[in-house]
């Protein structure tokens, strides 16, 4: 426990030198980030939750807030168009770099501003939902966030506004930042009738060893259609540990992309509410992990009303020594009849030494639901690979063949279409697949 | 001139020997039929030939167009021209059907040094060639075998080796779960590829099959040997009497 108890120390310490941070309206709830990882501290070894997550790599140093912006990379920047066209906000080392973001011609209806614009007059509908739809008292890491966040987007689509558009976040980590903090954070507020895509993305240098604690609010209103994808595509030595709360209002679709596959260690813990009647959550991810990689996925979807519908599915591919976890809970709640949920996690262990924890759980409160789960941690099939083969396709390429399809099924669901597109590069590439040698199985 | 010689091969599989000694030579545009009782060594022989490595190869060789099968990868003996039609094809999820095999024309083209097949070329060549098992075109498009009848997947194996036109076709039960008109359209499409060159090895355990396929040459495998070798009649004949005399000349 010394160790916490120094982090926490030196984690007050150090907001207390900094003094404030980005613009004045947010010191009140800076304050209670604080307040509140002071209270909690780091999770423990034995907490249930944080048990398969070796946080001793960020425990057992402190990282400073990024105070300055690197340059980013040529290499980085180029990246931006991988999602091909968007509306795009770029942030470097956790600020603005309006240079690199392109918010022209933004359709009818919707904002798309960063934090630090609002100066002194922030709108009362940012105040009231930053913070809202997040526990930090549960989070210890969200705490941080909130204790110092410098600067963040908001995105607000109107009553009834179709956005056909996505609009992405990029967040890029530079060297500069190596050894330092980087607290990124979004507000997505979908009014009623609107529809909006929105992709969040990170991506940094592999030299910086950089904590990444990201918040994300999103919220869908009565009937909207709300596209969330988080890629999680950090540089090699980053640690990005993070929190998505989603909120389904009555009648409201909230389908999200979830890709990670960069980074030395990356947690999202994905909290997702069914708070209106007729409300969906569509949640699809699909985890590529290398080397000694950790990706870690806890999911918590709560039914808090009837007639809902949830869907999980994660597909893991593990290569080499990585590890990584599946922890999901569907918790319906008293009263919450007519509960209709799902929840999958597939995991594929190519590399002799690799590790898939998956942990899917169910606890229900309500007598008329229909929910299930399934959970599965295997190999390539032999007799597939085989089979292939006796058709001439090389044992690589069998391999990649049957890969890529395992997560072909979960990237076909992804809606956003230069998502999907951008997915499935990245796949073959990762894998080491020649186009060429297989086709367009995808 | 022999396209495949097998000198006395002996097979292991799990630690059983199952091939005990067979030799076999398929001459340039000839069909063998192989058959025999259940647990004879039929499909050990199909699939020791193609490189499965749970069929271990404990003595004897194989000489494929000269050169020795055995020292090659499952795929270099595909690209080479040799052909399993499986007893029990494998359904691949997620692997449609006709990506699958342009892969497949793709990966022979290029050990043959050509370019790759032209997309228009391959979906016409595609095409004619599942009008000739007359194959439901939908089953193009679906994952490799997924949710295929047993005659469907049968079809599908035929339709295989009609776009790939190996040297050598390996049939392993290829008439079981066929319906009498399947049987036929399957034949029709083994025969529309019987040009002089093109060889078949067709296994099975009945006689129907080789109504419509009908070989030059039938040999009987019983308890991993080669116990009788004759020309079609002998295929009336093990319809008409059964294995029974064979398992103890065998013995």
């Amino acid at each position: 426990m010394e160790a916490v108890a120094q982090s926490k120390s030196v984690y007050l310490e150090s907001f207390e030198q900094l003094g404030e941070q980005g613009p004045n309206w947010l010191r009140a709830l800076h304050e209670r980030g604080i307040h509140a990882f002071e209270a909690r501290g780091f999770p423990g070894s034995r907490e249930e939750a944080w048990r398969k997550t070796n946080l001793r790599p960020v425990t057992q140093t402190h990282f400073p807030v990024a105070d300055s912006q690197g340059v980013a990379p040529k290499a980085l920047v180029e990246r931006l168009g991988d999602l091909g066209d968007s509306y795009h906000l770029v942030f470097v080392d956790g600020r603005l770099a309006s240079d690199i973001s392109d918010l022209s011609d933004l359709a009818k209806g919707l904002t798309v501003t960063p934090f630090s614009q609002y100066e002194d007059h922030p709108p009362e509908r940012l105040t009231a939902a930053l913070g809202r739809r997040v526990d930090i008292d549960w989070h210890p890491f969200a705490a941080l966030n909130t204790a110092f966040f410098v600067d963040g987007a908001y995105i607000h689509v109107a009553r009834g506004a179709m956005i056909e558009k996505p609009i992405t976040i990029t967040h890029i980590i530079t060297a500069e930042a190596d050894q330092r903090a980087v607290y990124p954070r979004l507000v997505v507020e979908a009014e009623d009738g609107a529809e909006v895509r929105v992709v969040e993305r990170f991506i940094g240098d592999d030299q910086a060893s950089t904590l990444v604690c990201p918040v994300s609010e999103l919220s869908a209103g009565q009937n909207t259609i709300l596209d969330y994808s988080r890629l999680q595509e950090d540089g090699a030595t980053v640690m990005n540990i993070g929190t998505v709360n989603l909120a389904a209002q009555r009648d409201a679709s909230l389908r999200g992309a979830f890709v990670a596959d960069g980074g030395r260690l990356g947690r999202v813990d994905l909290i997702a509410d069914l708070e209106g009647e007729g409300g969906e959550i569509d949640c699809n991810g699909i985890y590529l992990t290398e080397e000694r990689q950790f990706i870690d996925f806890h999911t918590w979807f709560n039914h808090r009303s009837e007639n809902c519908f949830s869907r999980q599915r994660f597909k893991g591919i593990l290569q080499d020594r990585s590890e990584t976890v599946f922890d999901g809970l569907v918790k319906v709640f008293e009263g919450a009849q007519k509960t209709d949920a799902v929840q999958e996690n597939r995991n594929l262990v190519l590399g002799k030494r690799a590790l898939a924890h998956s942990n899917p759980r169910l606890e229900i409160f309500a007598d008329d639901v229909k929910c299930t789960h399934g959970s599965t941690v295997g190999e390539l099939d032999e007799e597939a690979l085989f089979y292939l083969r006796t058709r001439g396709i090389s044992a690589e390429g069998a391999k990649g063949m049957l890969t890529l399809a395992f997560a072909g099924e979960i990237v076909d669901m992804f809606r956003v279409t230069g998502v999907r597109d951008h997915v499935r590069r990245v796949l073959m590439r990762r894998l080491g697949v020649d186009d060429a040698d297989i086709g367009e199985i995808l | 001139m022999a396209l495949l010689e097998i000198r006395n091969l002996h097979v292991n599989v799990e630690g059983t020997e199952i091939l005990k000694g067979v030799d076999l030579t398929i001459d340039t545009g000839k069909v063998h039929a192989i058959m025999g009782p259940n647990g004879g060594g039929k499909s050990t022989l199909a699939k020791a030939l193609v490189g499965d490595e749970a069929y271990e190869i404990t003595e004897g060789e194989v000489l494929y167009n000269g050169k020795d099968l055995l020292e090659m990868d499952p795929e270099v003996r595909a690209r080479e021209g040799v052909f399993l039609g499986f007893q029990y094809p494998v359904e691949i999820p997620g692997v449609s059907n006709t990506y699958f095999l342009k892969a497949a024309v793709n990966a022979m083209r290029k050990h043959r040094g050509e370019g790759e097949i032209d997309a228009m070329a391959f979906l016409e060549l595609v095409r004619e060639r599942a009008k000739r098992v007359k194959l439901d075109e939908t089953l193009l498009q679906r994952p490799v075998n997924e949710g295929f009848s047993g005659g469907e997947k049968k079809r599908n194996e035929i339709f295989h080796m009609s776009v790939l036109e190996p040297n050598l076709g390996i049939l392993d039960e290829t008439d079981s779960g066929l319906d009498i008109d399947a049987l036929r359209i399957v034949s029709e499409g083994v025969n529309a590829m019987r040009d002089g060159e093109r060889s078949f090895m067709v296994i099975t355990h009945y006689q129907r099959l080789l109504q419509h396929i009908v070989p030059d040459v039938v040999h009987v495998l019983v308890d991993g040997r080669i116990v009788k070798t004759g020309g079609k009649e002998l295929a009336l004949e093990l319809e008409e009497k059964g294995y029974e005399g064979f398992d103890e000349a065998a013995a």
